[in-house]
């Protein structure tokens, strides 16, 4: 009877070890299943369109130049935050490719009570520039709309240059060349004087001379090959002309003196023509080499190097 | 039994969960395979960003290269060839980079270029399987060159009927001899002009030359010798050289238009590889 007793006591109780075992088999499997499944979600969790990793992404872009990618992502972000830093690479990165009025409007939303208020001012002034609209460049320097306090004289720099990119009377001399640092004044000088005294051929002149003797005009203007073939042909076609009228050959010599006042006429007209272009050719020389000495200075704005550090 | 079932779904639910990068990889790679090559670009580039283990670094720069490829933009696409190049291990990924990179200097039209790297896995003992492979882009190398000759000799080689090999074979036999052309302007001014077409540009030529030439024949005939030295000099010769010149351009230019159309050709109906 106690036997029994005993026997179905330990068969119930290791019964109940049995289940308590299960339990604990199952809450383990339960367990690491679960945890498993909670570290799977976490690492799906991680968004790589969220507005900071877009940041990031954004940042490592314009870190590589990649400034039309770099603009989708700035933009994205700043639908969610107004970060002042982000806006400021945004509106360089539109400046970049140039997409000007945008950065401009971008550059202005940092004018008041933003950490990037001079750069920003600077950065207008510089994409003011570069749209090209001297005038109104100078107009926003006359009125000191938004010009950075600190970098006013960097300003004012590149105001003088427009007067060397224009056709207007340039300021004077010692005012504009005593507004730069004593290792730009030498060049700036250079410049200062060739757009004074710009080397240019007058058409009148070039005209004139070819009209008294053919070719003159154009070796005026430098054009020596030029000048001394059209010499020869109208020459040579004038005396055919003039040998066949000797010799009575009317028609012949009708047909050379035709060509040969055609020769005259045209190389005057060349001849002024050939001045023009000459005076192009200064222009344009002198108007390239401004713009790469400027783009050399980085149109005597600081470079913003800590942006990507 | 429920547990058990909770326990299968928890478990294959964990399993199957992919983890973002390979998400972003599936989606950068749907943009490509759609052809919207400037996104494509944009997630590759955001994958390799956030890709902290350079687990797809490979695969991504030579994805990248294909984009710039797809768009035109044959000197990024180079650029990451060649980054993705560094980083294969597998030397059938180094081969297909590097016939990637050919491809692109056939289609940047930098033929000697692509004939140099041509060469270089030519002479490469690791690539004796790939010959036939190396000389049909040497052929596609020679046609962008504009040597149709010798691509017709380098498809050939591979198969001596070769579509591209009976292509090529027909654009030189089309084209005209540049060197003909002139020669026969020089014997008949104006000839080359109508050799190639250009009737009557041609038919002018001849007729300036008629008539300056019988002038200063006619002069020289005459005694008037001066006469004679200046007509032909400042005339003549000019309208003579003149034509032999103005053949010579237009057989070149008769010769691209050719080589234009038979590759426009290509592009539409060819059906196997093209660079």
């Amino acid at each position: 009877m106690l036997n029994n007793k005993i026997k179905s006591a330990y068969i119930i109780s290791a019964k109940a070890l049995a289940r308590f075992s299960r339990m604990i088999f199952i809450a383990a499997i339960l367990i690491t299943n679960i945890s498993s499944s909670i570290i799977a979600q976490v690492t799906e969790e991680v968004n790589l369109f969220s507005p900071v990793n877009r940041l990031k992404f954004g940042n490592h872009l314009f870190c590589n130049k990649d400034y039309l990618r770099a603009i989708d992502e700035y933009r994205e972000y700043l639908k969610f935050s107004n970060n002042d830093t982000a806006r400021f690479k945004f509106a360089l990165s539109l400046a970049a490719i140039g997409r000007a009025t945008e950065a401009l409007d971008n550059y202005k939303g940092l004018f008041f009570s933003s950490i990037f208020s001079e750069q920003a001012r600077m950065e207008f002034y510089k994409v003011n520039f570069l749209m090209e609209d001297y005038q109104k460049f100078r107009s926003l320097c006359t009125m000191q709309s938004y010009l950075p306090e600190k970098h006013k004289s960097e300003i004012v720099r590149l105001n003088f240059f427009t007067y060397l990119i224009d056709d207007i009377y340039l300021p004077d001399s010692a005012e504009f060349i005593n507004s730069f640092d004593a290792e730009d004044k030498s060049e700036v000088a250079d410049f200062y004087l060739r757009k004074k005294y710009p080397p240019y051929k007058s058409t009148v002149k070039a005209a004139i001379l070819s009209a008294i003797i053919p070719g003159a005009g154009k070796i005026y203007t430098e054009d020596y090959a030029e000048g001394i073939t059209a010499f020869i042909a109208t020459g040579v076609l004038s005396f055919i002309a003039y040998n066949n009228f000797t010799n009575n050959h009317k028609l012949r010599g009708t047909l050379f003196a035709g060509l040969a006042v055609l020769s005259y006429a045209g190389n005057i007209y060349g001849s002024a023509a050939s001045a023009q272009i000459y005076n192009a050719g200064i222009r344009f020389n002198f108007e390239s080499e401004v713009k790469l000495y400027l783009n050399k200075k980085n149109y005597f704005i600081p470079v913003h190097n800590f942006l990507c550090n | 039994m429920k547990i058990i079932l909770i326990n299968i779904i928890i478990f294959t639910s964990a399993l199957f969960a992919q983890d973002y990068l390979q998400r972003q990889y599936n989606h950068a790679d749907n943009m490509f395979q759609n052809g919207l090559y400037y996104d494509a670009i944009t997630e590759y580039k955001r994958l390799q960003f956030f890709d902290f283990e350079k687990k797809y670094s490979d695969e991504i720069n030579y994805k990248i290269g294909l984009c710039y490829k797809h768009g035109a933009k044959f000197n990024e696409a180079i650029k990451y060839f060649a980054a993705a190049e560094s980083e294969a291990v597998k030397i059938d990924d180094i081969y297909e980079i590097k016939t990637q990179i050919i491809r692109t200097n056939i289609l940047r039209r930098t033929t000697d270029r692509a004939h140099q790297l041509l060469n270089n896995l030519e002479a490469d003992p690791a690539y004796r399987d790939k010959l036939n492979d190396i000389i049909f882009w040497r052929g596609w190398n020679y046609m962008f060159a504009d040597d149709w000759d010798k691509a017709a000799e380098a498809f050939a080689e591979i198969d001596p009927n070769h579509p591209l090999k009976i292509l090529a074979e027909e654009v030189n036999k089309k084209q005209y001899s540049v060197t003909f052309t002139k020669f026969i302007s020089y014997i008949l001014p104006g000839s080359g002009e109508i050799y190639t077409g250009n009737y009557l540009p041609g038919l002018l030529s001849l007729s300036w030359n008629i008539l300056w030439g019988y002038l200063t024949l006619d002069a020289f005939t005459h005694d008037r010798l001066f006469d004679g030295f200046a007509v032909g000099s400042l005339l003549w010769m000019r309208f003579y050289r003149g034509s032999a010149q103005n053949a010579e351009k237009f057989a070149i230019r008769e010769n691209i238009k050719i080589a234009n159309n038979t590759l426009r050709y290509i592009q539409n109906n060819y059906e196997g590889l093209k660079p």
